[in-house]
């Protein structure tokens, strides 16, 4: 009978102890970012997939490859009135065994926000102005669900070029003017020139990552992203403007307050804790007591019972999503000029709290201005 | 009783081994719909069941409205790009297309419609004609594009809204018929559609 004792000891032991970390080895890289990200995607399990068609569109934006950029939104995001139905994977993501991490990565608000975002300067880079600004309507919508009221829907940067294409359109921005300069507080932000046809869409820094939090990682927290940029300055010839930072994407992740699967996380997390205690409480008194003959019987059961609890303890995954898209700014800001056609070279220099250009920083951009639409660039400081 | 604690271990052991792949090799099957049908990807926004409603409701008030129903001849209508003001983006010409293409089917040659978005392709074939690169300059006298006895425009407006209890979008179309050398509006049809939905818990 101690043999048998021993033997289920053993295979309680070996249970608990598969928990071996899941090593990847890292991707080749051969300097191509699109390329290797295709290759990520291609590998992707399916829900991962979008999650990296997300970070190789920033990759081929940043190259200056739009076409690239604007399928890979395309293919990453839901359309903008789509509602995100329940399917075997989320379903898995509520259940207790599973983490939430199973589910098709969408992202959290913030990022979904700026999905929409790069995807209405890809349509404005393309002359559809209308299409721009609905994106940025959308982009809007996603930070509506920020718990507290006076984060919702509050990006400076959104109604601000929501207001400044209807301008350019011949219709009135002043109101999407207002509600962003009441975002942006003592920030002050340029009234709109519709003349203006060069727009700077201008980024800085490292955006914030995910972390799991919690006594058993059932709550989704923030690293807060970087950036040591606090205005930008824009040159073209003889023209200069410095336009002030719009948005940190640190405060919008961050201000997003509970969700409705944080709920579902801490009653995992609740069944996991329990059934922690069962385990620690029945394994090792049921381990002596199965040694004695007399207590035997006992022993045994406290013992499988206390396995049962480790067993489901250790099943129970109540680990938040901390998939990030981890290539989004810390920083988002916006400048426009106005400039005849032709070839133009414009400098962007990126300045510090004291106003002085962080050298490492600035960027040269070559302006083709084509008649009848706007000039759209998209600068980023990393 | 002895075998009581074994099962309960035995059970653990087993439902350990019972663990599967969430991983279907399958992957979604093709549907083929109707436009007009209402698919299983709805959502809120502009979709091809709208864009079919709205189109062939809009077509008939145009047969029915009374500029076109007693016009002369066959009034020439020129499509211009409709003012989207809602936060879906769209193709711009796809309605206009679409209620063209209805009013050409259902019309019986009442209305002339002109490719004006095709006027630079047009214009070159033209001069080539007249400079003799290909034949026909011959047949053409003056300028013979025609100008619009009507244009067909429209504006699409939304009331959004998103919070924790889903999400919501009015969408109001709406299409005129005006008069380019006064202004008047001479014909005008509304349709609006109001859509609710709610992501799943886990995304929300």
């Amino acid at each position: 009978m101690k043999l048998a004792t021993a033997n289920l000891m053993l295979c309680a032991l070996f249970l608990t102890a598969c928990q071996s970390p899941d090593i990847q080895p890292a991707p080749e890289f051969d300097g191509d970012l699109i390329a290797a990200g295709k290759k990520e995607i291609a590998n992707a399990p399916p829900r991962n997939k979008n999650l990296y068609r997300l970070i190789t569109a920033v990759h081929a934006l940043k190259l200056r490859q739009n076409k690239v950029a604007r399928e890979l939104f395309d293919s990453a995001m839901p359309s903008a009135g789509q509602i995100l139905k329940s399917d075997a994977s989320t379903r898995m993501a509520q259940s207790l065994f599973s983490p939430e991490n199973v589910k098709g990565f969408h992202g959290e608000p913030y990022e979904r926000a700026m999905g929409w975002f790069y995807r209405g300067v890809i349509y404005w880079m393309d002359g559809e102005a209308e299409n721009a600004r609905a994106c940025f309507r959308t982009a809007q919508l996603m930070d509506a669900l920020a718990e507290k009221a006076e984060h919702r829907a509050d990006w400076v940067i959104l109604d601000y070029l929501d207001g400044f294409i209807t301008t350019k359109l011949g219709k009135d921005g002043a109101e999407a003017l207002k509600r962003a300069q009441s975002n942006a507080g003592e920030t002050k932000l340029s009234d709109y020139n519709r003349n203006n046809n060069v727009m700077f869409i201008l980024q800085t820094g490292f955006g914030p990552v995910k972390k799991s939090g919690g006594d058993v990682g059932e709550e989704l927290i923030y690293d807060g992203g970087h950036s040591g940029v606090h205005s930008i300055r824009v040159t073209v010839k003889d023209q200069l403007v410095t336009v002030p930072i719009f948005d940190n994407l640190t405060h919008q992740a961050s201000t997003r307050g509970n969700r409705a699967m944080d709920m579902i996380l801490a009653r995992k997390a609740t069944v996991k804790k329990t059934a922690d205690t069962i385990g620690d409480i029945g394994t090792v008194p049921g381990v002596v007591l199965a040694d004695f003959e007399d207590t035997r019987e006992a022993g045994l059961t406290l013992l499988g019972m206390g396995l049962i609890g480790k067993f489901i303890g250790g099943s129970v995954e109540p680990r938040a999503d901390t998939r990030t898209w981890n290539n989004l700014p810390q920083h988002l800001s916006f400048a426009s000029l106005q400039l005849p056609m032709g070839k133009h070279q414009a400098t962007i220099e990126f300045l510090d709290r004291s106003g002085t250009a962080l050298p490492e920083h600035q960027k040269s951009v070559i302006l083709d201005m084509q008649t009848g639409r706007d000039t759209v660039v998209f600068v980023a400081d990393q | 009783m002895k075998q009581a604690p074994i099962a309960l271990i035995a059970t653990a052991l087993l439902s350990t081994l019972a663990c599967t792949n969430i991983n279907s090799p399958n992957g979604p099957s093709v549907t083929e719909l109707r436009p007009g049908e209402r698919g299983f990807v709805a959502g809120l926004g502009i979709e091809s069941q709208d864009l079919v409603t709205i189109s062939e409701k809009m077509a008939r008030g145009i047969l029915g409205a009374e500029p076109i129903a007693n016009a002369k001849g066959k009034p020439v209508v020129v499509l211009e790009s409709i003012d989207n003001d809602t936060r879906f983006p769209i193709d711009n010409d796809i309605f206009l297309t679409r209620i063209r293409v209805a009013l050409t089917g259902n019309a019986n040659g009442k209305i002339q419609f002109v490719a004006r978005e095709h006027i630079e392709k047009l214009e070159a074939e033209r001069d080539r004609k007249l400079a003799g690169q290909v034949t026909g300059g011959e047949k053409i006298k003056g300028n013979q594009f025609k100008g619009a006895d009507f244009i067909l425009t429209g504006t699409f407006k939304a009331i959004s809204s998103r919070g924790n209890a889903g999400a919501s979008d009015y969408i109001l179309y709406t299409f005129q018929l005006i008069n380019p050398d006064n202004s008047d509006i001479l014909w005008e049809g509304f349709h609006e559609i109001k859509k609710q939905g709610k992501d799943d818990v886990t995304y929300r």
